[in-house]
């Protein structure tokens, strides 16, 4: 045995705390550190997830920034294509056209319309601008009446003379007035004289058109405009449509259509599905029979078919907007995939050793089901919604496109397609755009979709 | 083998073709709802019944009667009397008789029938009094006197009926053939006799018809096509663009707005002409619907400007801005009927109207709920709707909801008088005022507002009842003017059509009354 003899003060002194340790250990990671790194680390997906923050920014922030109301009609400015604000000359108000009369003029009804000389001369009158082109001409000896038609292309022969835009009853009348959707650039017109039939000769004049504004409504837009002064116009950066309305703003306010079905429906029956799922998963048994039956047979429901219902029992009448009855279609018909999903994971973690464990040690159905069940299926869930949102944008964007979804003049861009399409081959800036945001959105969180799925589950990860 | 075979089918076609028939291709907006002529009302069951049936007369380009089933005819202010021709016949080769038009136009006035064109019958005698069941159908002013004489007696003496016998509704039907299709009559292509220049040999509904050249018709020596076939039915201007730039069609009937730079750049030849038809706003007048108010009419009246409409929304050159119910064409007592009885309409003035809105307001008590706007499913529909849509939100605080329906569907709410505005329009049936003019009688089925006033009634009964072209006229223009100053509606334009054929069809006749476009006289090189 040893004696103690001595003992000082000091041996019960404590030691000095030091804080110098080796580091033996990588970092300790959280699940999402990890995710995230492994996230960065895919280029399409960080690339496809800054696409997503931008289209968000866009809609949320975009009117306040692009200051054009998304309705407004400028009928000078119909189809236009994309520019940055071209200048336009400032016109004065029209003045009332008098149509010209001819005395003396005589119609010989026996004349052969066919050979009838053409017109002498083809005088402008005041002058042209896109408000109207008015012209007169020299009467045809037997004419009993004109043709007038307008081109855009120098007329080569009697056949493409272009459209026809008048035919005028009497020898002795013999000018005329333009007004039919003209716009800047140069128009060829032709006078043919008739007689029953049309002459099969003509005559040309060919007119310069500059882009141009009236007085008043140039005074709309700057009140200090004068006539005859260049005034630059609002910028159309992605054109105008039918109406002559900005595509861009209409493009903004279309996006918080699609992202607001995007984002509310999946996140509210992604919310539903699990629910569903992990009661169904979690108690097993005769609740999981039913509520899996329950799944099947909603599953089996025709989707249009009910969207058409639902509108109809929500007293939505023709004419109203579509969108609240598409979010309840979308939620009350799309859960089942997140159901199944949801009871699949937990009928699998409900027998793990680890929830065995807390099990036995007393936790509550409660505690194991927030600490332990759903905590490890969010990974999976998550993946799950970022599919789910671009599938409800497409949705929303196939619905208002067969006219089922916003009422106009709201925009959407399923809604806007289907304007545009009808104009696609003379004005294809009219579809290509709101096309272009629907495929690069849906293609933008598909990719996302599949990164998160390399990056939250590596379990699953695709073999690329 | 192989090669030979293909050579000898080669040879075959070729041989074959040099005899083709001569055929057309079309394609239509839509299909007839059916072809029972007591009942039809649209243009495209016109169109077909035009060309497969004959009338008493035909009407001619200029919607001059000229002979059809009737040799000859008297007329005067008690009656008429046709004289058929003998070797008119059916497509089974019985004989058309008188019997078959008094059957005909006793379906079209039966009570039971319901058609909605029975008041284009009312000129006959009784006829109005079957229709409202006070008389008996065998009643009916139109006796068969033989096989060959019909005689017809008037109820007031009628200065336009010889326009109104080639109209669809006066189209002959025989008996015995409608009474063996127990109720079907016009349902289908074997559910139909013809005695025209065709016979309609095949209807896929939905899809395609084919009409092919009747042998037994009794001028088909100067039918020169052997088959009108319409293999395409659709409203989509873009897709029947293509069908025509594609040679699958010789002719589009009418061109859209868009078309028509497209059609400059291929080169294709336009024509024009105007159809005749009027468009206009139409009021509902039914109970309990805000448009009931005449300071909300007359502020839509105010706040719209047809001029600027017609140039960037209709975008055709040559259509008119709507001024009235008559159109511009329409021939009064010597000239125009517009310039005898001039009626000019206020122009626009967004003050004025903002101050008919604020009293429409307070006598609606306070607010004005969003107004229904019944309107078809065309591309021009949609836009025409967006553009007023935004014009009275703007100049007038309006909300406008829009109805986008198919045409059978939009037909059915007009009728049920589902709508606040309806986007409606008209087409003539015979060369007179008056078939604009009883339009907006409360007797008249196409009066889908309900529009009633005694003046108007009292004035067009009193133009359907003398056979003064003067007292006529004068009566028509004071019951329009009545009409207009009431705002039952607003007349929009006045349509012109540009078309596309092909080079080698010559013949076709453009027309504002019958069956338009015209193909009995075509041919095809």
């Amino acid at each position: 045995m040893m004696d103690i003899k001595t003992a000082f003060p000091l041996d019960f002194s404590p030691v000095k705390k030091t804080t110098e340790f080796t580091l033996s250990s990588r970092p300790s990671l959280s699940y999402w550190q990890d995710a995230w790194i492994r996230l960065k680390k895919n280029k399409q997906a960080l690339a496809s997830l800054f696409i997503v923050v931008g289209l968000v920014v866009f809609t949320l922030i975009g009117p306040y920034v692009w200051r054009v109301d998304p309705s407004n009609q400028e009928l000078s400015r119909i189809s236009e294509a994309p520019s940055l604000g071209r200048s336009v000359l400032v016109l004065p108000e029209e003045v009332a056209y008098e149509e010209v009369v001819v005395a003396g003029h005589e119609e010989s009804p026996t004349a052969d319309g066919a050979s009838l000389d053409a017109t002498a001369e083809i005088q402008i009158m005041g002058v042209p601008s896109i408000q109207g082109v008015r012209f007169k001409w020299t009467p045809v000896k037997g004419a009993a009446g004109y043709s007038i038609y307008r081109t855009q292309t120098e007329p080569k022969d009697r056949e493409s003379l272009g459209v026809p835009l008048s035919s005028i009853e009497g020898g002795n009348r013999v000018s005329f007035d333009d007004g039919f959707d003209l716009q800047a650039g140069r128009y060829f017109y032709a006078v043919v004289a008739k007689n029953g039939e049309e002459s099969s000769k003509f005559k040309v004049i060919s007119v310069d058109l500059k882009a141009g504004i009236s007085l008043s409504d140039a005074q709309s837009i700057s009140p200090d405009a004068k006539i005859g002064e260049m005034l630059k116009m609002g910028a159309r950066p992605l054109g105008t449509d039918y109406l002559g309305r900005d595509m861009l703003a209409r493009l903004i306010f279309g996006a918080r259509v699609s992202l607001f079905i995007g984002f509310f429906a999946p996140l509210l029956y992604v919310i539903l599905g699990i629910l569903i799922g992990g009661i169904s998963g979690y108690f097993g048994g005769k609740i999981d029979d039913w509520l899996m039956r329950i799944t099947d047979f909603v599953l089996a429901l025709p989707f249009l078919l009910f969207m058409i219902l639902f509108k109809i029992a929500f007293g939505a009448g023709p004419g109203d907007d579509g969108i609240f009855p598409m979010l309840i279609a979308l939620i009350v018909l799309s859960w089942t995939g997140a159901a199944r999903l949801t009871r699949g994971q937990i009928l699998q973690l409900r027998e793990s050793e680890f929830v065995q464990a807390s099990r036995l040690l007393g936790a509550k159905s409660l505690y194991l089901i927030f600490r332990h069940l759903l905590p490890n299926t969010l990974g999976v869930i998550l993946v799950y919604l970022t599919f789910a949102v671009p599938s409800a944008i497409f949705t929303e964007a196939f619905l208002s496109f067969i006219g089922m979804g916003v009422a106009p003049p709201t925009p959407s861009w399923g809604s806007m397609c289907n304007d545009g399409i009808k104009s696609f081959l003379i004005h294809p800036h009219e579809f290509i755009f709101p096309a272009l945001f629907i495929s690069i959105t849906v293609l933008a969180f598909n990719l996302l979709g599949d990164g998160l799925r390399d990056a939250l589950d590596p379990k699953m990860r695709s073999q690329s | 083998m192989n090669m030979k075979r293909l050579v000898f089918v080669f040879l075959a076609t070729a041989s074959i073709a040099q005899a083709a028939p001569k055929k057309v291709n079309l394609v239509i907006q839509t299909e007839p709802p059916q072809l029972d002529s007591s009942k039809a009302t649209d243009q495209q069951s016109n169109f077909v019944l035009g060309h497969i049936l004959e009338g008493l007369t035909r009407s001619g380009k200029n919607g001059e009667p000229l002979p059809g089933v009737a040799e000859k005819w008297e007329v005067n202010d008690k009656g008429a009397t046709f004289y058929l021709r003998k070797d008119a016949k059916w497509s089974d080769g019985k004989p058309v008789t008188a019997k078959d038009f008094v059957f005909a136009w006793r379906l079209a006035v039966d009570p039971k029938n319901t058609s909605e064109y029975a008041f284009i019958l009312y000129p006959v005698k009784n006829a109005e009094a079957i229709v409202k069941g006070k008389k008996k159908i065998e009643e009916l002013g139109a006796t068969a006197v033989n096989d060959t004489t019909l005689k017809v007696e008037f109820e007031k003496p009628c200065g336009y009926f010889l326009g109104l016998t080639s109209f669809t509704t006066y189209l002959p039907i025989r008996e015995d053939f409608y009474k063996s299709r127990n109720g079907k009559y016009g349902a289908d292509a074997k559910d139909l006799l013809a005695n025209g220049p065709f016979t309609l040999t095949r209807w896929v509904h939905g899809a395609s018809l084919t009409m092919e050249k009747n042998p037994n018709y009794w001028n088909a020596k100067t039918v020169k096509l052997d088959q009108i076939d319409i293999p395409y039915i659709t409203p989509d201007n873009t897709a029947q663009f293509n069908f025509f730039k594609d040679k699958k069609v010789d002719m589009i009937e009418r061109l859209g707005k868009d078309d028509l730079p497209l059609a400059t750049k291929n080169g294709f030849k336009m024509k024009s002409y105007s159809d005749g038809s009027v468009f206009y706003m139409e009021f509902n007048f039914r109970k309990g619907r805000p448009t009931t108010n005449k300071n909300l009419r007359k502020a839509i009246q105010l706040v719209v400007n047809m001029d600027e409409y017609i140039t960037k929304v209709v975008g055709i050159p040559g259509t008119l801005p709507g001024k009235t119910l008559i159109p511009v064409w329409v021939r009064g007592v010597k000239d125009r009927f517009r310039k005898e009885y001039p009626y000019n309409p206020p122009k626009m003035n967004i003050a004025e109207a903002k101050k008919f809105v604020e009293a429409a307001k307070k006598e609606l008590g306070g607010s004005i709920p969003p107004l229904v706007w019944l309107t078809g499913d065309t591309n021009f529909a949609a836009r025409e709707a967006e553009y007023f849509q935004n014009i009275f939100k703007t100049h007038l605080g309006l909300e406008l909801k829009i109805d986008k329906q198919i045409f059978k569907q939009r037909l059915a709410k007009m009728t049920a008088g589902e709508f606040d505005i309806v986007a409606a329009g008209w087409g003539p049936d015979f060369a007179d005022p008056m078939t604009f003019a009883e339009l907006k009688t409360s007797w008249n089925e196409n009066n889908r507002g309900e529009w009633k006033n005694d003046q108007y009634d009292k004035l067009i009964r009193e133009a359907q009842s003398t056979s003064s072209v003067k007292k006529r006229m004068n009566a028509m223009a004071a019951a329009e003017k009545i009409m207009l100053d009431e705002v039952a509606i607003v007349p929009s334009y006045e349509r012109t059509v540009i078309y596309i054929e092909n080079d080698r069809l010559k013949g076709v006749v453009r027309k504002q009354i019958g069956a338009d476009p015209d193909l009995t006289q075509a041919t095809i090189d």
